[in-house]
C-alpha cells in the first residue's frame, strides 16, 4: 500500500467518523429531516457546503495542489436523464435512510439491515452498467 | 449528567450541526489540496461491483475509471467503513443492530421482508446515483460548494423525492399522511 492509499484510507476514517459524530447516519435524523420533524440534516448540509465554499475560494488564490499541480475542479453535467436518477436516488434514501456514504458508516457502526442496503447500492451499479450496454 | 471532559465532547456527546458541518466541508478543499481529486463516494461501487463480479461483458466496467478496482476509491470506502466502526467503539454505542428505529420500526412486516425492502431501496440507490452522476457527497457537498448548477438542480430532486419516498412508505405503511 503505497502513501496516497494510506492517505485516501485515513481521509475516510476522518470523512465516516465525522458522519458518524454528526449523527447523520442515524436514521432518526433523516427520517426526521423528511417528514419535517428534525432539520439538523439541513443545518449539516448547509454549514458542509458553507465551508467547502470558503475552503475552495481560499485554495483558490494560489490555484496549487500541495505537489503544486493547478486544480482540476470536477464539473458534473446534466443530460436528459439526469433529473429522473436523481428521481429515484432520492426514493432510495427517503425508503432507506441511507445514501452511498453514510450506508459504510452504518455498517461500521453495526447495523444488519444496511448489508442489504449496501447489497443492493452493488446490484444498482450493476444494473447501470447492464442497461448501458443494453442501450448502445 | 456527563462530564464535559475533551474526550467526552469530541468522542462521546453527539456534535453541534454546525461543529459537524464544518469538519465535513473541510473534506472538499482537502481532497483537492492533496490528492486533486473531487470528493465522491457512490462511483467506488463500480470498483466493488468488478472486484466480486469481474463482469467482463459490460464495457461500462472496463471504462478507464475502472482499471485500477483498488484505487483511491476504494480505500476511501474502507475508511469510512473503519471510521464509523471506530466512532462507535469509542462512544460505547457500538452493538450490532437488527431493526432502524423509524424506517422499520413502524413498518409491520416481518424481519426477512425488511431485507428484500432495503434491498430494494439500495438499488434505486445504486441506479439512481449512476443516472444522476454522483450522490450526496458528490453532488450535494462538492458540485453545490462549486455553484455547480446540474449539482444544485439534482440536490433539489434528490431530497423532494427523499420526502416523497418517505412519506409514501409511512402512508402506505401506517396510514398516517403528512
Amino acid at each position: 500500500m503505497n502513501l496516497q492509499k494510506a492517505a485516501f484510507l485515513l481521509m475516510g476514517v476522518y470523512f465516516g467518523f465525522v458522519l458518524c459524530r454528526t449523527g447523520v447516519s442515524d436514521f432518526r435524523l433523516i427520517y426526521g429531516f423528511f417528514t419535517g420533524i428534525n432539520f439538523t440534516l439541513a443545518g449539516v448540509m448547509g454549514v458542509a457546503i458553507a465551508t467547502a465554499f470558503a475552503g475552495m475560494r481560499i485554495l483558490k488564490v494560489k490555484n496549487k495542489t500541495l505537489q503544486g499541480e493547478p486544480l482540476k475542479i470536477d464539473y458534473k453535467g446534466l443530460h436528459r436523464l439526469s433529473l429522473l436518477g436523481a428521481a429515484i436516488f432520492g426514493l432510495g434514501w427517503g425508503m432507506t435512510g441511507s445514501c452511498p456514504g453514510t450506508v459504510l458508516v452504518q455498517l461500521g457502526e453495526g447495523k444488519i439491515p444496511v448489508l442489504f442496503t449496501f447489497a443492493g447500492l452493488g446490484t444498482g451499479t450493476w444494473l447501470y452498467a447492464f442497461l448501458l450496454e443494453k442501450r448502445k | 449528567m456527563m462530564e464535559h471532559t475533551i474526550f467526552n465532547v469530541i468522542f462521546v456527546e453527539r456534535w453541534q450541526w454546525w461543529a459537524g458541518g464544518i469538519a465535513l466541508g473541510l473534506t472538499v478543499p482537502l481532497f483537492y489540496l492533496f490528492f486533486n481529486t473531487a470528493l465522491g463516494v457512490s462511483t467506488g461501487y463500480g470498483n466493488l461491483v468488478k472486484i466480486a463480479l469481474h463482469p467482463k461483458k459490460l464495457r461500462w466496467f472496463n471504462s478507464e475509471k475502472f482499471s485500477d478496482v483498488w484505487n483511491w476509491r476504494f480505500f476511501f470506502m474502507a475508511g469510512i467503513i473503519t471510521g464509523g466502526f471506530l466512532s462507535s467503539i469509542l462512544s460505547g454505542e457500538f452493538s450490532l443492530k437488527f431493526f432502524m428505529d423509524e424506517f422499520t420500526g413502524f413498518i409491520q412486516m416481518p424481519f426477512t421482508v425488511s431485507f428484500f425492502y432495503m434491498f430494494f431501496g439500495g438499488l434505486l440507490l445504486g441506479l439512481g446515483s449512476r443516472i444522476a452522476g454522483g450522490c450526496t457527497s458528490g453532488h450535494s457537498i462538492h458540485g453545490i460548494s462549486q455553484l455547480h448548477f446540474p449539482s444544485i438542480i439534482i440536490t433539489i430532486f434528490f431530497i423532494l423525492f427523499g420526502a416523497a419516498g418517505a412519506n409514501i412508505v409511512r402512508l402506505i405503511f401506517t396510514g398516517r399522511g403528512i
